[in-house]
């Protein structure tokens, strides 16, 4: 690690760490590369496939996910190419056959040039879902709980909770819901329950101590609380309006952004 | 799910997942043990396996759903496979198939109601010279006719009844 190469990007010369993808460096040149299964807090997939771009291997060019294609000393990739071009507005039109609902990708179409989407009916159980993988991932690499997965296979592939039942490791937490390119996973409140959809994962809600504002799952809450440490677990059951709130209040008071949290528990320590 | 069967189960997984060093890695040889014990991958089994391998649940889902070997539901004690490859089909399997659908009153991939056979359509199991193909559990019938069903039915159902 740390070796640093040196490659071409549309013409222009850039030096970059090896370990790096194609997709970072391109961006941070200001590349315009379109996304929907990328995250960089999840390990790149290659799922949805609008990343592409050409790259130069040996005197021929071949299109590759950006993504997820390590960069190396000389390589020359083109990310504007007619041929790119052509091919991620394929690409978005394979996409907007499963999702043809979805907002969020009917609007990053348009800016792709595509007007005429065609719209198919699509079963509620696969609605306006991608499987780009994101929530999976999310669930599995950073919220540690994996209580969603690919499940079947084909045409029939589709992300599910295990068993197609309420799974009782989703902290309902939210994070596949805020991930999600299409907005096809969402939380559902109804009194104390909340619901992730489509995966029907049904777990207690919580709520904001001061203003009583759903705010995704108690199950996070107890989550966030074991892998935080001392004082900051008190603010676990704030919304973030709350929590911005009682640090405002703090400042005017004490001149200071540290909260006077109440006073911990019998026996738990500050770390 | 009883007590008693709970112990059973997890007896049994354990066995099976002792045998592979309780690796993760070698969750479908374990995952092919537990649907050969049981018949099939009864849930309590897969999450008992999970909890074993410390992997979670949902991955046993995904891999049980990915592999076509393997089945959720119970499976009869035997498996008719009738092959729909060209050849199969053109020299007789749709007749075939649609009289083991009537005759076990089952569709693809369902179980009879005496839980003897399920029936599975398989899209070509490479054996064109033999067309039409039937395959029960791991007996090949070749060049079978609608004629020759009757007898196949009734040696696998004698011998349950024997075995019984």
């Amino acid at each position: 690690m740390g070796e640093t190469v040196t490659l071409t990007i549309d013409g222009r010369e850039t030096q970059a760490k090896v370990g790096e993808t194609l997709l970072q460096v391109a961006r941070r040149m200001g590349a315009a590369i379109p996304t929907l299964c990328y995250h960089p807090a999840v390990s790149p997939y290659g799922a949805c496939r609008l990343c592409l771009v050409e790259v130069k291997v040996r005197g021929r060019t071949r299109l590759v996910t950006s993504c997820c294609y390590p960069i190396r000393e000389g390589l020359e990739a083109f990310t504007q190419s007619d041929r790119v071009l052509k091919a991620r507005r394929g690409v978005m039109r394979l996409l907007l056959a499963r999702a043809p609902e979805s907002p969020e990708l009917r609007k990053l179409a348009e800016s792709m040039g595509i007007t005429d989407p065609q719209l198919p009916s699509v079963t509620k159980g696969k609605r306006d879902c991608i499987l780009c993988g994101l929530c999976v991932s999310v669930c599995n690499e950073v919220m540690g709980a994996a209580a969603i997965s690919f499940s079947y296979r084909g045409v029939e592939r589709v992300v599910t909770a295990p068993f197609e039942q309420s799974s009782p490791a989703c902290l309902a937490c939210g994070a596949c819901a805020a991930v999600c390119p299409v907005g096809s996973v969402v939380l559902e409140y109804d009194g104390e329950t909340v619901t992730v959809e489509p995966f029907g994962n049904r777990r207690p809600a919580l709520r904001c101590r001061e203003c009583g504002a759903l705010i995704g799952g108690k199950g996070m809450g107890e989550r966030v609380a074991q892998q935080l440490s001392g004082r900051l677990t008190q603010a676990v059951d704030l919304c973030a309006e709350c929590k911005r709130k009682i640090s405002a209040q703090a400042i005017c008071q004490a001149g200071t952004a540290v909260v006077a949290w109440p006073a911990l528990p019998e026996g738990v320590t500050e770390r | 799910m009883s007590e008693t069967m709970h112990a059973d189960y997890l007896a049994s997984i354990e066995t099976i997942a002792d045998r592979y060093g309780r690796n993760p890695d070698f969750l479908i040889p374990m995952m092919q043990d537990v649907q050969t014990a049981f018949g099939y991958l009864p849930r309590d089994a897969l999450e008992g396996l999970a909890d074993l391998l410390g992997i979670p649940p949902s991955q046993c889902f995904s891999v049980a759903t990915f592999y076509k070997s393997f089945s959720l539901v119970p499976r009869g004690r035997h498996t008719i496979t009738v092959c729909l490859g060209t050849v199969c089909y053109l020299k007789g399997g749709r007749e075939i198939a649609e009289t083991i659908e009537r005759e076990l009153e089952v569709k693809a991939g369902g179980t009879s109601r005496d839980g003897l056979f399920t029936y599975e359509p398989v899209n070509c199991l490479g054996a064109c010279a033999l067309a039409p193909v039937v395959v029960v559990d791991s007996e090949y019938y070749d060049h079978v006719k609608l004629r020759d069903l009757p007898r196949i039915l009734k040696k696998y159902r004698e011998a349950d009844r024997k075995g019984q």
